[in-house]
């Protein structure tokens, strides 16, 4: 499935949730990741962030769709990380 | 579905924050070591130690390229599958002349069969090739008398000869003719395409023998030399009809894929970059593409109908179900 | 040949697991309910967690309640409550040839539920029979033909059985 995933942590997690990200999605600007993972791979990079996050202080939102088909993606301005098949 | 990365900068890829970075003169970038089955490297790449050691705990594959766009090897780690009684199972099928026989007559005859496949959906486009399927289906009759694995790979070359002088009335570009088949290096564009769109059906492949309990070293129609990888080859043999020949098409007729995007090179010609990045774009694609599977009652991508054709074979070996090779529906 | 308490497990959902599993012909290892289950036993009750192996036996959790003695076994849901009281059962009855009394629970995390499980002369005998019936699968020389059941959906081999 596709995945959006937009957070707002204390900086002294923010770093820790950052590499996390990493491991699973692509980097897409500040705060944001995305990418197309399996259902068992988000179970885990949830649990993953669960541990590393402080509920009642950080926030993190994951937008989950079922096919890439429904989603478009517009930039406006500068061009950041996408999703690259080739580097 | 885990993705396939392509490497064509130059720079050190390694290990970093638990994950894989890819370290170029102008930045990082991070791949998503969970998401991630396999990486094909072009550029000029660094690599070191800790991160094969990374990779085989991750079960990330490793395939390089040459400057040419030439497969030279894999990285395979340490086989974290494994079966003693498939192993034996496969041994038992390639020592048994009968049974090397019967599954080397079937990749040969998947293969022809995916393309008539092809040649079929062309010749309802109306084009003329009418003429080539029938040459084809009296040189096929000859595969029940094969006494060997040489004679079925010589049946199965003289199909794909009259296959391959069919491109050039499925093409109809000045462009790209076929001529002759030609290797390392090919002589012309259309040469150079099929030889890089096979090698990725050949890695492909690989990668998905990786995630079963089959050894690649061990194959039926080519010839074990207990060196390489031979089983890839004959899966592939099913598979390269129905995608590298039609995404070769589709760019060509498209004209996605222009002169422009092949350069001589040795006494050949070669794809440069750009081209060797269309191909990889479209075949990536076409893998990632799915069709309705009746037994298993849901979409799978063309990758998966590779490693399903994997556990046929499996099945085979233990001596559960004959062998069938995969027809293409269209 | 000693049938393990996996063995048991896949015995009660479908025998041809057991004929696979017996060549180490183990399942689609990316199947998203086995990543899944692999990620809730490795997760769950960390601070109990003490895998055990005694002969030929793994078992999860290991904890004293005063004078007794608890074994734990992690499972993802109750939908396969029989395979997962067998199981249990096995290791309570091994356990108990070592000279060992133990009690099992069944620890379903995402369910927040727990199942009590303790070794019956009834439980005894159907476990010996299990066994027997393992052992003459795993000398088959072909897996028992494969069987559409409502696991299938969820099973790693699904691909393999219908490929």
């Amino acid at each position: 499935m596709k995945v959006i995933l937009v957070y707002d942590i204390n900086e002294k997690r923010v770093t820790k949730v950052l590499k996390t990200c990493r491991k699973y999605l692509n980097w897409v600007q500040n705060s944001v990741f995305e990418g197309e993972i399996s259902e068992a791979k988000l179970v885990k990079l949830k649990m993953e962030l669960k541990k590393i996050i402080h509920e009642d202080e950080d926030s993190v939102i994951i937008y989950t769709f079922r096919s890439a088909w429904y989603t478009n993606r517009e930039t406006i301005g500068v061009k950041k990380g996408v999703q690259e098949l080739i580097i | 579905m885990k993705r396939s990365i392509y490497i064509f900068s130059d720079g050190e890829l390694k290990r970093k924050d638990k994950t894989l970075c890819f370290e170029t003169k102008e930045g990082k970038k991070y791949i998503p070591v969970e998401n991630t089955h396999e990486i094909l490297i072009f550029g000029e790449v660094t690599i070191n130690k800790r991160l094969l050691e990374f990779l085989t705990e991750s079960e990330i594959i490793l395939h390089f390229f040459n400057y040419y766009g030439y497969y030279v090897g894999s990285f395979y780690p340490r086989e974290h599958l494994n079966s003693g009684y498939m192993i034996l199972k496969q041994a038992e099928h390639y020592l048994d002349h009968k049974k090397r026989l019967n599954l080397a007559e079937n990749f040969v005859s998947g293969a022809i069969e995916n393309i008539k496949r092809v040649l079929i959906y062309y010749a309802n486009r109306g084009k003329p090739l009418n003429e080539t399927i029938d040459k084809i289906n009296s040189i096929a009759l000859s595969i029940k008398d094969c006494e060997s694995t040489e004679e079925l790979m010589a049946v199965e070359g003289n199909i794909r000869d009259e296959y391959y002088q069919a491109f050039d009335i499925i093409l109809d570009s000045e462009h790209f003719v076929f001529e002759a088949r030609t290797k390392r290096p090919p002589k012309n564009r259309l040469n150079a395409l099929i030889s890089f769109a096979n090698s990725l059906v050949y890695t492909t492949v690989l990668s998905e023998i990786y995630h079963t309990h089959l050894d690649p070293r061990i194959g039926y129609l080519h010839t074990t030399n207990f060196r390489r990888f031979t089983l890839n080859l004959d899966v592939a043999e099913i598979f390269k009809p129905i995608i590298a020949d039609r995404v070769i098409f589709n760019l060509v007729n498209k004209s996605i894929i222009k002169p422009n995007h092949f350069e001589k090179k040795l006494d050949g010609i070669v794809l440069n970059d750009k081209g060797k990045q269309l191909l990889i774009q479209h075949m990536d694609e076409r893998l990632r593409s799915t069709i309705q599977h009746k037994r298993i009652g849901r979409h799978v991508s063309y990758r998966q109908l590779i490693r399903l054709e994997l556990y046929k074979i499996q099945k085979h070996l233990i001596g559960e179900e004959e062998y069938r090779p995969f027809q293409s529906g269209w | 040949m000693h049938p393990t308490g996996t063995l048991i497990w896949y015995y009660y959902i479908c025998p041809r697991e057991v004929w696979l599993m017996s060549r180490h012909l183990t399942p689609w290892q990316e199947n998203p309910f086995i990543e899944i289950g692999r990620l809730i036993s490795k997760e769950s009750y960390q601070r109990d967690r003490k895998e055990i192996r005694l002969e030929n036996i793994v078992i999860d959790l290991l904890k004293t309640e005063g004078e007794n003695v608890v074994i734990g076994e992690v499972k993802k849901s109750s939908r396969f409550e029989k395979s997962a009281r067998m199981q249990l059962a096995f290791y309570l009855w091994k356990l108990n040839h070592l000279g060992i009394e133990a009690t099992g629970k069944l620890l379903f995390p995402r369910e927040k539920k727990k199942i009590t499980v303790m070794l019956t002369k009834e439980i005894e005998d159907e476990l010996e029979e299990a066994q027997q019936k393992i052992i003459s699968i795993v000398q088959m020389e072909t897996p028992p033909p494969a069987r559409r059941i409502k696991f299938c959906s969820k099973c790693g081999y699904q691909e393999f059985c219908w490929s």
